[in-house]
């Protein structure tokens, strides 16, 4: 694994948000978008990587099932009242669409920092915009990066599972928003029909027990 | 190759015209009766006829005690709530 320096693009930030990373900067002017270097793996080190995030990923699905069969929710402060509906769901085996995992690497050792997998960010950087960048920079090399097409194939799965219009919740951030959009783009691509609404504008019908956008 | 053969991006990409900036597009805060800036909790716990209620959009310094000026109440058609869901303005509003 090595780090190279290289030039960033003449006006990337206008580039990146066009990909829609348009959250490229941190609030004090600062790069969060930073292509003035890039990481180089060999196959074998990807390798690595990858059979790593498919053994955690294994692993927390473990967790999981000990979690319920040793009944430790209650260690974990989910509330009590929770139990049950938590259950349900695991057991029913939902379709999941995709989480992110945090590693450290050095080269030698990997290490789980985090596993997030509600809808995390960084998925248009990771998915689109390196993309883009080795298009215009390194067009002929490769890269472990094909979210795009997974996405894809993983909506196309979900096809019989979804009524229609399958509905893509945000918090109102500008990142949610075009985390949510871009999901949006790889289901519409897939075949669904989408809409977006932000959380707060659910509505709740007490009369017929339903949620409710804001069509009613 | 392990790259994907391409990315298509037609949804994101006109999104992504009209935004600039990483701001947010809309806050919602807690406010008291009087239109001052509490904690969200005070709108998620509180008994109606407190007057802890929440205003979406309008402007203000965003911290506990500011005044927000103009913005809108929750849209309350007729037997629907809102609100129920997503955390109120301020804070880290994004994901992780």
């Amino acid at each position: 694994m090595r780090r190279h320096n290289i030039r960033p693009r003449s006006g990337w930030q206008a580039t990146v948000a066009r990909t829609g990373l348009t959250c490229h900067t941190l609030a004090d002017g600062t790069a969060y978008w930073d292509e003035s270097a890039y990481w180089e793996f060999t196959s074998a080190e990807i390798d690595r990587l990858e059979a790593a995030t498919a053994e955690i990923q294994r692993l927390a699905l473990a967790a999981g099932d000990h979690i319920l069969d040793q009944n430790r929710l209650g260690e974990m402060k989910i509330p009590a009242a929770a139990a049950a509906r938590i259950r349900e769901t695991w057991n029913s085996e939902p379709p999941a669409l995709y989480g992110r995992l945090d590693l450290a690497y050095d080269g030698r050792q990997i290490k789980l920092l985090e596993y997030n997998a509600d809808t995390p960010t960084a998925l248009v950087e990771a998915a689109v915009t390196q993309w883009y960048w080795l298009e215009d920079c390194f067009p002929k090399a490769d890269q472990f990066n094909s979210l795009h097409e997974k996405l894809v194939a993983k909506w196309k799965d979900l096809l019989p599972y979804l009524k229609q219009p399958v509905y893509f919740g945000h918090d109102g951030s500008e990142e949610d928003f075009m985390t949510i959009s871009y999901l949006r783009d790889t289901a519409e691509q897939a075949g669904h029909r989408t809409i977006p609404i932000a959380m707060h504008a659910i509505g709740w019908e007490d009369a017929h027990s339903r949620f409710v956008d804001l069509q009613r | 190759m392990r790259k994907s053969r391409e990315v298509p991006i037609s949804l994101l990409a006109t999104l992504a015209l009209f935004t600039t900036g990483c701001r947010t597009p809309e806050t919602r805060n807690c406010v008291d009766a009087q239109g001052h800036i509490v904690p969200d909790i005070d709108c998620q716990v509180s008994a109606p006829g407190t007057g802890y209620h929440y205003v979406y959009g309008g402007s203000s310094g965003g911290h506990i005690g500011d005044f927000v000026y103009g913005g809108s109440s929750t849209p309350s058609d007729a037997g629907v709530s809102r609100g129920g869901f997503g955390h109120g303005g301020g804070g880290d509003a994004g994901g992780e």
